[in-house]
C-alpha cells in the first residue's frame, strides 16, 4: 500500500509537487495521467525514494519511507523506467539479475537459488525467457521494456512503478504489457503506471490519478475522473468523449474543425 | 570459454609469469635453483640471497603494481561509465610526481619519497572529489575536469622543475621516476604501501556489487536499492589508495590501469565479480613480464617500464578499442 500525506518536493527553488494526497491499495492498478511536465515522473520517482520531499510524508506498506534505508526501501519498491542508458554488453538474464540487489549483502558474491528462481520468474511474467541469453543491446523496444519491467518484477516488491511503459510501443505489444500489469495488480501487486494515453487509462486501470499544474487534480475511478472538465483542466485542451456499442468509454482531443483526434477521411464523391 | 576454465588459465597465466620474472636477471640461475631457494628460505648462500632479497621482492612489487592498477582502473570506468578513464584521472600520480621532483630538487632523502608521493597523491585526490562535489554524491564530468586540469596544473610543475633542474644531477632522477621503474624496489617498499593496498582492495571487494547495478544506469542503480553517493566515495576512495600505493612504489606506470580493463572485458565480460578479478590477475601478468623483459631487453642496464608500457600499451589499445564490436568492449547505446 502506498499513502501519501501532503507531499511537496522542490528542487532548485521549483516547485514540482505539492499538496498531494493519495491512497493505493494493493491489488490495484492506478494510472497516473497529466500533460507532459505536470509531475508523473517527479511523483514517481518521489514515491520510489530517489528525491527527498520538501515537506508531507509517503508511507510504504505502513512505513515512513524516508525512514527507510536504500534497500529496505528497495525490497518494497520497484521502479521500472525507460529513460536512456548505456548500457556495457549485458545479456538480457545479467539485466534481471539485478533487480536482487537489494537481496544481498556485499560480501554474497555468489547467487543463491532463490536468486536464480526470482529472475527465472520475472523473465516468465514478461514471456522472455527463451531471450534471456541474448544481449540486450539486440533486443526491440518493446522487448526492451519488457526486460526493464522483468528487472522490476525481479526485486519482489509488494508496489510497482512503472514510468510510461508503453512510449514507443505498438498496439499490440502495448495492450501485452499492460494486460500482464493488470494481472500483476490482481496478483496483489500496487501498480502505479504513468501512461501518456488515457483510452489506455480507461481500459486497464482501477483508478486514475490525474495531475495538473504540480498537484493531484483527482484519483478517483476512471470514469469519475472524466466527470466535469478535470481532463480539460489538466491537458488544456477541449476533449470529446464517446461511448462504444459495449459501453465502454472512450475519450479524443477536439480540433478546431469539430472532428475528433486524427485525420478525417475523404468525403465520397457523388 | 567457461568462467571456470578461464579463471583456471588467468591462474595458471600469473604463475607462468611470476616463474619467468623469477628467472630474468643479471646472474643466470636455473629452475632447480630458484624452486630449492624458494622452498629453503633460510639457507645461507648467494642464490638464496638473490632470489629471497633482489629477485622475488621486485616481482612482487610489479604483480602488487600491476594488480593494482589494473584494479583501479576497473572500479573507475565502471563508476564513470567511461571506458577511456584510467587510473590517474584522480591527479594522483601528477600530485605525487610534482611533490616527489620538488623533493628530488630540494635534496629530500631517497627514503622520505613514497611517503611524500603518497601524502601528495592522496591530497589530490582529495582536492578532485571535493572539486566534483554535488550534493550528497559526486559529478562524473566535474570529476573528469577537474582530474585533468589538475592534472594539467601538476605536470606544469614538474616540467619546471625539471628546468631549474636542468644542470644538476637532480633532472635525470626525476625524469627516471617519472619513467616508472621497479628497480631497487624491495620487501621495505611492499610493507610501507601493504596497509594501504589492503584497504584498497578490500574497497574494491565492496564496490563489485554497485558495480555491476551502476551498467544500468544511475537511476535505476538508485532504484535497486545502491546507495549511489556512498558507493562513489568509497570508490573513488579505494581507487586511490591503490593508485597512490602503485605511484610510490613503481612510479608513472602508464596504460596498464586503461588496457587491461578492456582486455578483461573481452574475455570475462563486465560482471564485476568475475571482472576485478580476472584484472588483478591481468594486470600482475602483464606488469611482471613487462618488468622483466625491461631487465633483460637493454641488460645490464634497465628500460622503464612505463616506456615499454606506452610502446606495447598503444598500439594494443589502439587494436582492442577499434576492433572491438560496440555491444561487448564499449557501449551500446539503448533508446
Amino acid at each position: 500500500m502506498i499513502e501519501l500525506h501532503d507531499v511537496a518536493l522542490r528542487i532548485g527553488g521549483r516547485r514540482l509537487l505539492d499538496a498531494i494526497d493519495a491512497r493505493i491499495a494493493r491489488g490495484e492498478l492506478v494510472a497516473l495521467l497529466g500533460a507532459n511536465g505536470a509531475g508523473k515522473t517527479t511523483l514517481l520517482r518521489a514515491i520510489a525514494g530517489l528525491y527527498p520531499l520538501g515537506s508531507g510524508s509517503i508511507c510504504l506498506d505502513g512505513s515512513p519511507g524516508a525512514q527507510l534505508g536504500s534497500l529496505e526501501r528497495a525490497k518494497r519498491v520497484a521502479l521500472v523506467t525507460g529513460d536512456e542508458v548505456l548500457l556495457d554488453a549485458l545479456r538480457v538474464r545479467d539485466v534481471v539479475s539485478i533487480g536482487r540487489f537489494p537481496h544481498h549483502r556485499w560480501w554474497q558474491w555468489r547467487e543463491q537459488p532463490a536468486d536464480e528462481n526470482a529472475v527465472d520468474r520475472a523473465l516468465a511474467a514478461v514471456r522472455m525467457q527463451d531471450v534471456a541469453e541474448r544481449f540486450f543491446s539486440t533486443l526491440s523496444a518493446g522487448e526492451r521494456q519488457r526486460v526493464w519491467i522483468a528487472l522490476g518484477l525481479a526485486q519482489e516488491t509488494p508496489i510497482l512503478l512503472l514510468d510510461e511503459p508503453t512510449s514507443h510501443l505498438d498496439v499490440r505489444v502495448a495492450h501485452e504489457i499492460l494486460s500482464l500489469l493488470r494481472s500483476l495488480a490482481e496478483g496483489g501487486k500496487s501498480v502505479v503506471c504513468a501512461l501518456h494515453d488515457v483510452n489506455e487509462a480507461l481500459a486497464y486501470a482501477d483508478r486514475i490519478a490525474l495531475l495538473g499544474a504540480q498537484t493531484l487534480l483527482a484519483i478517483a475511478p476512471t470514469e469519475a475522473v472524466l466527470a466535469g472538465s478535470l481532463l480539460e483542466r489538466a491537458y488544456g485542451i477541449a476533449m470529446e468523449q464517446v461511448r462504444l456499442s459495449d459501453g465502454r468509454l472512450r475519450v479524443f482531443a477536439r480540433v478546431p474543425n469539430g472532428s475528433s483526434g486524427g485525420r478525417r477521411s475523404p468525403e465520397p464523391s457523388a | 570459454m567457461k568462467l571456470g576454465v578461464t579463471a583456471i588459465l588467468l591462474v595458471l597465466l600469473t604463475a607462468a609469469a611470476a616463474a619467468v620474472s623469477l628467472l630474468v636477471g643479471g646472474t643466470p640461475l636455473s629452475v632447480a635453483q630458484i624452486a630449492t631457494a624458494l622452498a629453503h628460505p633460510r639457507d645461507p648462500g648467494i642464490v638464496n640471497a638473490i632470489v629471497w632479497q633482489l629477485r622475488l621482492p621486485r616481482v612482487c612489487v610489479a604483480a602488487t603494481v600491476g594488480a593494482a592498477l589494473a584494479l583501479c582502473g576497473a572500479m573507475l570506468q565502471g563508476m564513470l561509465r567511461n571506458p577511456l578513464v584510467d587510473p590517474y584521472l584522480t591527479g594522483v600520480s601528477a600530485a605525487a610526481a610534482a611533490a616527489i621532483a620538488i623533493a628530488i630538487l630540494a635534496g629530500a632523502a631517497a627514503g622520505a619519497m613514497p611517503a611524500i608521493g603518497f601524502v601528495a597523491g592522496l591530497g589530490a585526490a582529495v582536492l578532485v572529489a571535493s572539486l566534483a562535489r554535488r550534493g550528497g554524491g559526486i559529478d562524473s564530468n566535474r570529476l573528469i575536469l577537474a582530474g585533468v586540469s589538475l592534472s594539467t596544473l601538476f605536470a606544469a610543475i614538474v616540467a619546471l622543475v625539471v628546468v631549474r633542474a636542468q644542470s644538476s644531477d637532480y633532472a635525470a632522477t626525476i625524469v627516471a621516476w617519472l619513467a616508472g621503474s621497479m628497480a631497487g624496489r624491495g620487501w621495505h617498499e611492499l610493507a610501507v604501501a601493504a596497509p594501504y593496498l589492503g584497504v584498497g582492495a578490500l574497497l574494491a571487494l565492496w564496490a563489485a556489487a554497485p558495480l555491476n547495478a551502476l551498467r544500468i544506469g544511475e537511476l535505476r542503480a538508485r532504484a535497486v536499492g545502491v546507495n549511489v553517493d556512498r558507493a562513489q566515495w568509497i570508490i573513488l576512495a579505494g581507487s586511490s589508495l591503490l593508485a597512490a600505493s602503485s605511484v610510490v612504489l613503481a612510479g608513472l606506470v602508464g596504460f596498464v590501469g586503461l588496457i587491461v580493463p578492456h582486455l578483461a572485458r573481452r574475455l570475462v565480460g563486465s560482471d564485476a565479480r568475475v571482472l576485478l578479478p580476472a584484472c588483478a590477475a591481468i594486470g600482475a601478468t602483464l606488469c611482471m613480464l613487462a618488468d622483466a623483459i625491461c631487465r633483460r631487453i637493454v641488460a645490464p642496464a634497465e628500460l622503464p617500464i612505463g616506456v615499454l608500457l606506452a610502446f606495447i600499451g598503444v598500439p594494443t589499445f589502439l587494436y582492442l578499442y577499434l576492433h572491438s564490436p560496440p555491444s561487448l568492449n564499449s557501449s551500446a547505446r539503448v533508446d
